[in-house]
């Protein structure tokens, strides 16, 4: 018997074994790699070999208005995106769920975005976001004014929410759909009980599905924050389109700035450090989470 | 066995055959008057040499300096390319381009190059006694006007044409279309984000420069600055909205005349791509090249920067490679006349401007009036770098709530920094 065990644990080894390769060659290494260029400075075009410089690069960006402003502004975006992205696939899954007909339909139309490339999502939305686009013309539409520039993209304030819109539209759907996976696992008998003791559809709603899918709801809430945190494409799709740079640089874009723009791929390599341990940081407290919060039926 | 012998045949004749195949890959800025152009050289280059196999592969201007660094950075860039000259010039610097190969190009001496070309021209790519490229363009900007929408504001295009950046703002007042605060029209607009070309000129003419004479100092006099910096404020969405580095390109639109702007900042080449976009309203007439502004109270009379595109050979790429991507951009560059007639470029070499065909070329001696006036933009290690800042400082006093005074202060201090920077 033990064996059998033995040689199935060998053989599902084999199985994953490429799995491992790929992820130590394309994750691991790079990470390796970044971990130990952040203490060296680095010209990306120099042939000269990277020099040692301890922890000053690290100490460079704790110090540096440019670093925070990113820090500030990836916090923005991420609180502004993910909060209304979990209350609003939630309740767009309640109402899919809830529909007899057309269901499969609304599924696929929610979640189309979400396939679209980022940079086409931007591009479609940037043409919106001009004067002469829809945005101005719906928002003119919905607060009976004539021809009022409200400014999308010469407005700080207009213009971080112009890319948190972008991001909600591409990835509402994406998120609704495991939310409706959520509901589905919940099983009808648990629903059946209730409403035989009573229950109208509100309390059912309130007092079942919402708190049996408190796991979902969590995953949800910490996997959209953690993919806002990695936002990148639409903000470098604005400016390079000509949108201030300082009020959308999240921490990904200085990131890239640093390294590309800029050169210093010693500097960009820490502040890619301290992003993931940020990262590191959600995902611990979403596995202490998941862990404390695992429903049985 | 026969059959052995015969498969080993064919592969030694395979093997022996692509080793003596040289594939050059060439990668170059979108421009298409210049593909057909360059696509027949490289037929030609090839059928006279069939050993040599050429690829040109082309990037948005926009992107080609990203992908080539990327490519660089990997060790993968391709054997010849060309960029603006502000970002090739710290692959000169890093080592990353190989001189120019003069039996390649079938001269003796530097002398010999140099002689070829008006004074100057191979200064941005001579380094340490070694010269690094050859000239594509030299371009610089005038301002292209659409005569027919001055007229409908009761302007005479010849006489009320802008001379300086005030009658600018003034002229886009009167030529400007709205709907409510909606803008549908566009008197002028910049050439953002070139603003090494276009912004640094301006702040030049009211005795402002980016880095001191000795060197040691980035943003001088700040009353220049200031005053650009307010001008551009006053320019932008926030103040008369006269334009926006967030609205369609103006020297796009422009070709079209479907009446969204009126005037642009553009080379040369852009008659070229207004007679091939459009060739009605290049036929018409209504449209005119007048020089670049200057401010009414300027100290000195500078024109807008001019750039230059030089073809570069990759460092790392074989030496048989190198000779053979020399010989091939002097093959490609010793048609100058053929770039002008057919892509607008000019080729600074002394036999094209010294010809009639130069001389007798659409408003040629507005951009070589305004050109004597003008130097290169500025050359440096971390010139990208620098223009990045200004542009950043730019778009926020354009863009957002930051005053001039903010902008400048973030400005210099950024700028200082840079320029201390050791590599």
């Amino acid at each position: 018997m033990k064996s059998l065990e033995r040689k199935k644990a060998v053989w599902g080894f084999i199985f994953v074994l490429p799995a491992i390769v790929f992820f130590i060659i394309f994750n691991f290494y790079p990470m390796g790699y970044a971990f130990w260029i952040s203490f060296h400075k680095k010209n990306l075009i120099s042939l000269r070999p990277p020099k040692f410089v301890g922890f000053s690069n690290y100490i460079y960006l704790l110090q540096s208005s440019s670093f925070w402003n990113s820090v500030k502004a990836t916090a923005i975006f991420a609180l502004g995106t993910f909060v209304p992205i979990v209350i609003f696939s939630l309740i767009f899954a309640v109402l899919i769920s809830t529909r007899k007909r057309f269901q499969k339909f609304l599924e696929m139309a929610y979640y189309s975005p979400a396939v679209l490339s980022s940079v086409v999502a931007a591009t479609i939305w940037f043409l919106m976001f001009q004067p002469y686009g829809l945005a101005n013309q719906f928002l003119n539409f919905l607060f009976n004014t004539n021809n009022i520039d409200y400014k999308w993209l010469s407005s700080e304030k207009m213009l971080v929410l112009a890319t948190i819109i972008v991001y909600f539209w591409k990835y509402v759907g994406y998120y609704t759909i495991i939310f409706i996976a959520g509901i589905a696992s919940i099983p009808k008998s648990v629903h059946e009980a209730a409403i035989i003791d009573g229950a109208g559809k509100w309390q059912d709603f309130l007092y079942i599905t919402l708190p049996l899918l408190k796991p979902t709801t969590l995953l949800v809430s910490i996997m959209s924050m953690i993919q806002t945190l990695r936002t990148f494409s639409t903000q470098y799709f604005f400016v390079q389109s000509g949108a201030p740079i300082k009020p959308i640089e999240v921490i990904t874009l200085n990131i890239y700035n640093t390294a590309i723009r800029d050169m210093r791929v010693g500097r960009a390599s820490a502040m890619s450090i301290i992003l993931l341990v940020i990262i590191m940081f959600f995902t611990y407290i979403q596995f202490k989470i998941s862990r404390t919060e695992e429903i049985s039926y | 066995m026969k059959k052995l012998i015969l498969l080993f045949v064919i592969l030694a004749f395979i093997t022996t055959f692509a080793a003596s195949t040289i594939e050059l890959i060439f990668w170059t800025h979108e421009d298409p008057n210049r593909t057909p152009l360059e696509e027949k050289y490289i037929q030609e280059f090839e059928q006279m040499y069939p050993n040599v196999k050429i690829t040109r592969v082309t990037y948005p201007s926009g992107k080609i300096a990203e992908v080539i660094l990327t490519a660089f950075a990997a060790k993968k860039g391709p054997d010849i390319f060309n960029m603006e000259i502000q970002n090739e010039y710290p692959y000169i610097l890093n080592g990353r381009v190989a001189p120019i190969n003069l039996e390649a190009i079938g001269l003796k001496s530097y002398d010999e190059l140099k002689e070829l070309y008006i004074e100057g021209a191979l200064e941005p790519v001579t380094y340490e006694g070694e010269i690094y490229g050859l000239p594509l363009e030299l371009t610089n900007w005038a301002v292209f006007v659409n005569k027919k929408y001055f007229r409908e504001v009761g302007l005479d295009p010849e006489k009320d044409y802008p001379k300086t950046w005030e009658e600018m703002m003034e002229v886009s007042e009167k030529l400007v279309i709205r709907e409510g605060e909606i803008l549908k029209r566009r008197g002028f607009d910049f050439r953002y984000p070139y603003y090494f070309t276009f912004f640094l000129p301006m702040v030049e003419q009211l005795g402002g420069a980016l880095i001191s004479e000795d060197g040691k100092t980035a943003i001088v006099n700040d009353e220049a600055w200031l005053k650009v910096l307010r001008f551009m404020k006053e320019w932008g969405p926030n103040g008369k909205n006269l334009g926006s580095p967030t609205y369609t390109n103006a020297r796009k639109t422009f070709n079209k005349d479907n009446n969204t702007v009126t005037m642009c900042l553009s080379g040369l080449y852009q008659i070229d791509r207004i007679r091939a976009q459009n060739p009605e309203f290049y036929e018409s007439g209504e449209w005119m090249v007048v020089p670049y502004p200057v401010f009414e109270n300027a100290v000195k009379d500078v024109r807008c920067n001019y750039y230059g595109h030089y073809y570069m050979v990759n460092a790392e790429s074989s030496k048989e490679k190198q000779y053979w991507a020399w010989k091939f951009i002097n093959y490609m560059l010793s048609h100058p006349e053929d770039y002008l007639l057919n892509v607008g470029l000019i080729q600074p070499r002394k036999t094209l401007i010294e010809s009639d065909t130069f001389k007798n070329y659409p408003y040629a001696d507005v951009f070589i009036e305004d050109m004597k006036k003008s130097h290169s933009v500025p050359l440096l290690a971390n010139g990208p770098q620098f223009e990045q800042l200004i542009r950043e400082a730019v778009e926020a006093v354009m863009l957002t709530d930051t005053t001039p005074e903010e902008a400048l202060k973030i400005l210099k201090e950024k700028a200082n920094e840079l320029l201390k920077e050791e590599w």
